[in-house]
């Protein structure tokens, strides 16, 4: 821009000297603007371009929440292990705190908060309201900006303070990442016990930080592969009630199950629509498995693929216009995409071994598998069209990835070679921060609720 | 801008030369003739150069700063009954509360530092004349074209160092928005002024940036994490006796295109 103005100078001044009669002052005015054009960068700004950085989670000072004592420590507990377990935050130990934060209608001493070296700050309190309910206020603030960035305010039964904490954590994790947090949500997961030759499964559900684990069956009979409807309200899984694995559907709320359909033979591998109101499944007839799609309103059912290899896994595309699916038609396991209604069947992943299981980011822009090399299982992401694969996981035997409703993380089932039973690790979609997730005994078959609403 | 370049012009027409007086008349009427015919063009760069500040925001960053608190919250609350929940303790539900937010452009404001000093204006004014008068021919080197007093301008050899020694100061602290869906494209640019201490003077988005910033939350976290950076690695270790050439980085870029190779 300066220079700009220079130019624009020096022309006009040549233009300008262009009408003196005299030859001699026509030079000087010459090398007069050229002298201005020389000078004008004088003004321009110095250009830096960084270009490489030293990714490190935030630290961020997280005091006890003021009021009830317990509870405000609770809460802050609860949002300094999400927001640590995110591996995007560090929340600074509470000891080497400067200030302390009495009222939170009052700006904190940016400086004292500088001194330890965050660079955020959540302050917050809790009370008990004359209604019995509990009322959780929070800011967030911006320590080198000096500003708020956040303030939010939540009432609840004092029971449910669990969740208060997870929805503090989400709406810190959004204004600070952009993204939207998923702390507030819940994972099923087949948990296992017993001894390997008699392995009990049953389907349960705990919240995303293993907090509040429930057994949702028995174990009289194995369940596989759990899949959240999009309102976090209902499951689809197989089980082998009786002789024939079968989709079966379970409402969280009521407890009640049902088969999905009923067909002669097996049907598995169940995934709900993004609206809730189909499921897409895998059903075998004669040794040859293909995808449908029924309708949940009117149970009308619509068949997607039909070659003689075995098509399953199906995943939606957050859109619901596409299903992205596993498929051996070409020799190995393959990740493939069609349209929701069967057409324009394509092979996408053409990296080396087999590629299987596609999830669908929930932020649609990548599609999660496992890659089978050899004898290693491993978790890798790739775009939609099949390019940029990358690897972010290499165990003994990674399996069946599941997205964080935000895209951001991913949980799968790891087994050791030890056969010591298996485990859910959660990983960031970019292969760091990968960590195992507390469950109760041996777990696998992880899904990730959405967002409770 | 216009502005600095008259004030240098002038100065430069004061140079070791013969009729001094005439020369200074001549290069006056040609600077009015200038700003009269070619207003528009004086004024245009200017304009685009200036970074539409909100003084609402200002005014309650300050009263911020001054007094105390910003009131305290609720607008609406949003109350569910509590669904009652059966086997799993799916919770009991939950009212929010969106509590008025404070938010302000955060950028936008010197930061703890008073504005300059009569000394360090002098400073930077004696600085700017070095520049001009070092050369002390720019007879000769004009032909050579516009830039041409060697230490000076974007970009070229005698800044490349000042660049790289910013650039190794800074990217210790900058975490890129790696997470991020298409984080390649998240590059924001920033108006930087630094103090002669290597402090930040004054560090706000460029036009650009603030727009984007402000039409998508990845866009706003990534410009918001680099200025996290650029204060948290102050003071900056730079040559002082070349203060002239650091003291304004416009752009301070963050690009992390080359740090998500595949």
């Amino acid at each position: 821009m300066e220079q700009l103005a220079g130019c624009h100078v020096g022309a006009m001044l040549i233009a300008f000297d262009i009408r003196l009669e005299n030859g001699m002052k026509r030079i000087l005015l010459t090398l007069a603007a050229l002298a201005v054009l020389s000078v004008a960068p004088a003004n321009a700004a110095l250009q830096v371009d960084v270009t490489q950085g030293n990714a490190q989670p935030l630290p961020i000072a997280i005091p006890d929440f003021i009021g009830d004592a317990q509870t405000g420590a609770n809460v802050a507990g609860v949002v300094r292990a999400d927001l640590e377990r995110s591996g995007l935050f560090r929340p600074l130990d509470q000891k080497g705190f400067v200030e302390r934060i009495t009222d939170i209608n009052k700006v904190p001493t940016f400086s004292s908060w500088r001194s330890i070296t965050a660079q955020g700050l959540v302050t917050g309190q809790v009370a008990l309201q004359p209604d019995g309910r509990l009322r959780v206020d929070f800011r967030l603030w911006d320590i080198f900006g000096e500003s708020q960035m956040l303030g939010l305010q939540f009432f609840t039964t004092p029971e449910n303070w669990r969740r208060i904490a997870h929805m503090v954590s989400d709406a810190i994790y959004e204004r600070i990442t952009g993204e939207k947090g998923y702390f507030d949500t819940r994972i099923v997961f087949i948990s296992e016990s017993g001894p390997a030759t008699k392995r009990v499964k049953r389907l349960a559900i705990m919240d995303e930080d293993g907090a509040n684990p429930i057994f949702l069956t028995n174990g009289s009979y194995m369940v596989l592969t759990p899949r959240f409807n999009p309102t976090a309200q209902m499951i689809a899984y197989m089980s082998y009630i009786g002789t024939k694995p079968r989709v079966y559907l379970f409402d969280i709320e009521t407890g009640k199950q049902e088969m999905l359909g009923n067909f002669p033979n097996m049907t598995f591998s169940p995934r709900f629509s993004p609206d809730g109101n189909r499921v897409a499944m895998t059903l075998e007839s004669a040794g040859n498995s293909d995808i449908y799609v029924m309708d949940l309103r009117n149970r009308a059912i619509q068949r997607l693929t039909s070659d003689p290899g075995i098509d399953t896994a199906p995943s939606w595309s957050p859109d619901g216009k596409q299903i992205a699916f596993e498929s051996d038609r070409g020799g190995g396991q393959q990740v493939y995409v069609m349209n929701v209604d069967g057409s324009n069947q394509r092979r996408i992943s053409f990296g080396p071994g087999r590629n299987g299981t596609p999830v669908w980011s929930p932020r649609g822009d990548l599609i999660a598998f496992t890659k089978q090399q050899g004898s290693i299982f491993s978790i890798g992401v790739m775009r939609t069209d099949g390019s940029g694969e990358r690897m972010l996981t290499s165990g003994y035997h990674d399996e069946g990835p599941t997205w964080a409703p935000n895209g951001r993380v991913l949980m799968f089932t790891r087994e050791a070679s030890n056969s010591r039973g298996s485990q859910i690790v959660s990983v960031d979609v970019t292969g760091r921060n990968e960590r195992k997730v507390l469950t109760p005994g041996s777990a696998s078959d992880p899904a990730w609720s959405p967002l409770i609403q | 801008m216009a502005f600095a370049t008259g004030r240098t012009g002038v100065s430069t027409a004061r140079g070791p030369r013969s009729g001094v007086a005439l020369s200074a008349v001549f290069h006056g009427l040609v600077f009015a003739a200038a700003f009269l015919t070619f207003q528009r063009n004086f004024t245009a760069p200017e304009d685009t150069h200036i970074v539409p500040v909100d003084l609402v925001t200002i005014a309650d960053k300050t009263d911020i700063a001054a007094q105390a608190p910003p009131a305290p919250e609720p607008e609406k609350v949003i109350d569910k009954p509590p669904p009652a929940l059966e086997p799993p303790p799916l919770p009991e539900m939950i009212e929010v509360a969106p509590a008025p937010e404070v938010e302000m452009p955060k950028f936008d404001i010197a930061k703890e530092k008073p504005p300059p000093t009569r000394r360090e204006m002098q400073q930077d004014f004696n600085a700017l004349l070095n520049k001009l008068t070092t050369p002390d021919k720019p007879v000769q080197t004009a032909k050579a074209g516009p830039r041409v007093i060697p230490g000076i301008g974007t970009g070229n050899l005698m800044t490349a160092d000042i660049a790289d020694a910013l650039k190794s100061q800074i990217y210790r602290c900058w975490s890129p928005p790696t997470g991020a869906p298409d984080a390649r494209d998240l590059i924001v640019d920033f108006d930087l002024s630094l103090n002669p201490d290597g402090t930040v003077g004054r560090l706000q988005m460029t036009p650009g940036t603030t727009a984007a910033a402000a039409g998508n939350g990845y866009t706003r976290a990534a410009s918001e994490a680099a200025s996290r950076a650029v204060y948290q690695c102050q003071p900056y270790r730079l040559p002082a006796d070349r203060y002239a050439q650091w003291r304004e980085i416009n752009p301070l870029r963050f690009d992390p295109r080359q740090m998500m190779g595949q």
